[in-house]
């Protein structure tokens, strides 16, 4: 019952929190300056305020919560080959779903940016790349789990896959990096330090998208949890 | 006693990969199937690049198609690999013997990793016969060895681990694909940068390969430890 209460005051909690954080990167953070480019090739004519910034308070917390979601796939994976038990099989499976919610979200507003900013939908740059590779590693993730019937034998492949797509990740981003590409050229705006209400605004944001991740990955677990005691009491009745 | 347990594994893994290598040349079915998809890809190229134009130099794209080739081809491989061990009851057998895990681990992906090599190596020249006779090499002769070999370890030995899982699945082959690619990706970007590096030469191009060498050394390392810790639970599931 206290784990009930527990995950309903994280999702409401969540939910006031991602909000305000999104009404303050509206209205009480200043704005961030950009260079104003020309069509011509990375010729700066000066700087402007970029309202398109603004994403970055709902982008950036999502792309870390995906990540931080992401290693308990991992986590649970490591758990489940060590002890063998089917919840943190279980656990891995939703964990890894709702690593999926977040990269499709992440995906979603980071091309948003790089259509405003670029002027192009995609962009093969280091950090839509890592994400477009994480979107496969998760997708794959669920493929390799629904052609697998045997029970143990899912839970066991499927546990391998998520630890090894979760070392391939970072991986991922650090090669993505360093290798240069020479197709397009790489627009990083270096990041200055956020004041303090940028900062208040970005961290509020970021509690908030975790606190519903915890939420969301409670109540699917209840969920799995309540099918499972389903199946149970109908395999009991049918025998 | 332990000298002793590692000559035992030794000789286990010189058995495995002596019965690949026996059967493949009994067959020549892995080199014959591989080769020929490889020679196949080709052809496509000539139909994708066949409206490119005379301006349009293929050496430019050189490491990346020759890449895409091995891509494709060590995927067939791979799943034909276990899938040989499945359908004879050999992978059973071999867990039903007294062989360490990560022996059979080691053993296949270093058959792998020869079938890989041979298929690279033929590959080449014909790749270059076909399509880089006009306009010279300008790299570095042996930097182009050294992008296959850091290229194609990573590939085995992530691959044996991948087509061990894929071969229990139902989707066997499309499975492998879809685990495989996305896996693969970094270390791709570096095999075709380091490759790229040593066809076309010019300046900073040593920098370039190193870079990329350094990259696919990266992936290798921690890939394979990886796997090799892992394989263990997949023969077993």
């Amino acid at each position: 019952m206290n784990r009930n209460i527990l995950v309903l005051s994280m999702l409401v909690l969540g939910g006031v929190l991602t909000t305000v954080g999104f009404i303050m990167a509206f209205f009480f953070t200043p704005p961030v300056l950009g260079p104003a480019v020309t069509n011509e090739v990375g010729r700066i004519l000066g700087y402007q305020p970029l309202f398109s910034q603004k994403i970055f308070y709902f982008h950036v917390p999502v792309a870390l919560s995906s990540f931080l979601v992401f290693f308990f796939t991992a986590f649970y994976g490591v758990r489940f080959l060590m002890t063998k038990e089917k919840q943190y099989d279980t656990r891995a499976k939703i964990a890894t779903e709702v690593t999926l919610m977040f990269v499709i979200l992440t995906m979603a507003t980071g091309i948003l940016w790089t259509r405003f900013e670029w002027g192009r939908w995609w962009v093969w740059e280091p950090r839509l790349t890592t994400y477009f590779i994480m979107t496969l590693l998760v997708i794959a993730y669920f493929v390799l789990r629904n052609s697998i019937e045997d029970e143990e034998r899912r839970a066991t492949y499927a546990a391998v896959f998520g630890i090894i797509a979760f070392i391939d990740a970072p991986i991922s981003f650090a090669i993505t990096r360093i290798i240069p590409s020479s197709v397009h050229p790489v627009v990083l705006r270096s990041g200055g330090g956020l004041t303090g209400s940028q900062l208040a605004a970005f961290l509020i944001g970021l509690f908030g998208m975790l606190m519903i991740a915890y939420a969301i990955f409670h109540t699917r677990m209840r969920e799995e949890l309540v099918h499972d005691r389903l199946e149970a009491v109908k395999a009991a009745l049918e025998g | 006693m332990a000298g002793e347990a590692r000559g035992l594994s030794l000789r286990q893994f010189k058995a495995i990969l002596h019965k690949d290598i026996v059967m493949e040349l009994r067959t020549k079915e892995m080199i014959t199937s591989m080769g020929l998809y490889a020679l196949l890809t080709m052809v496509i190229y000539q139909v994708a690049l066949s409206q490119s134009g005379t301006a349009f130099d293929p050496r430019n794209i050189a490491a990346g198609l020759l890449w895409l080739a091995f891509v494709f081809t060590s995927m067939l491989g791979l799943n034909r690999s276990l899938v040989h061990e499945k359908d004879q009851g050999c992978l059973e057998a071999l867990l039903l013997s007294p062989v360490d895990r990560p022996v059979i681990f080691f053993a296949k992906a270093i058959g792998n990793l020869i079938f890989l090599l041979i298929v690279q190596v033929l590959t080449i020249p014909v790749f270059a016969f076909l399509f880089l006779q006009q306009g010279s090499y300008a790299g570095e002769w042996w930097m182009i060895p050294l992008a296959l070999l850091a290229g194609a370890i990573g590939i085995s030995g992530v691959g044996t681990l991948l087509a061990t899982m894929s071969v229990n699945t139902k989707g066997k082959d499309f499975v492998l694909t879809v685990l495989f690619v996305p896996l693969m990706y970094p270390l791709l970007l570096a095999a075709v940068s380091a490759t790229s590096a040593a066809v076309l030469g010019g300046d900073g191009s040593v920098q370039q390969f190193w870079t990329g060498m350094g990259m696919m050394a990266g992936f290798d390392a921690i890939m394979l430890l990886a796997s090799f810790a892992l394989y263990e639970f997949i023969v077993g599931a």
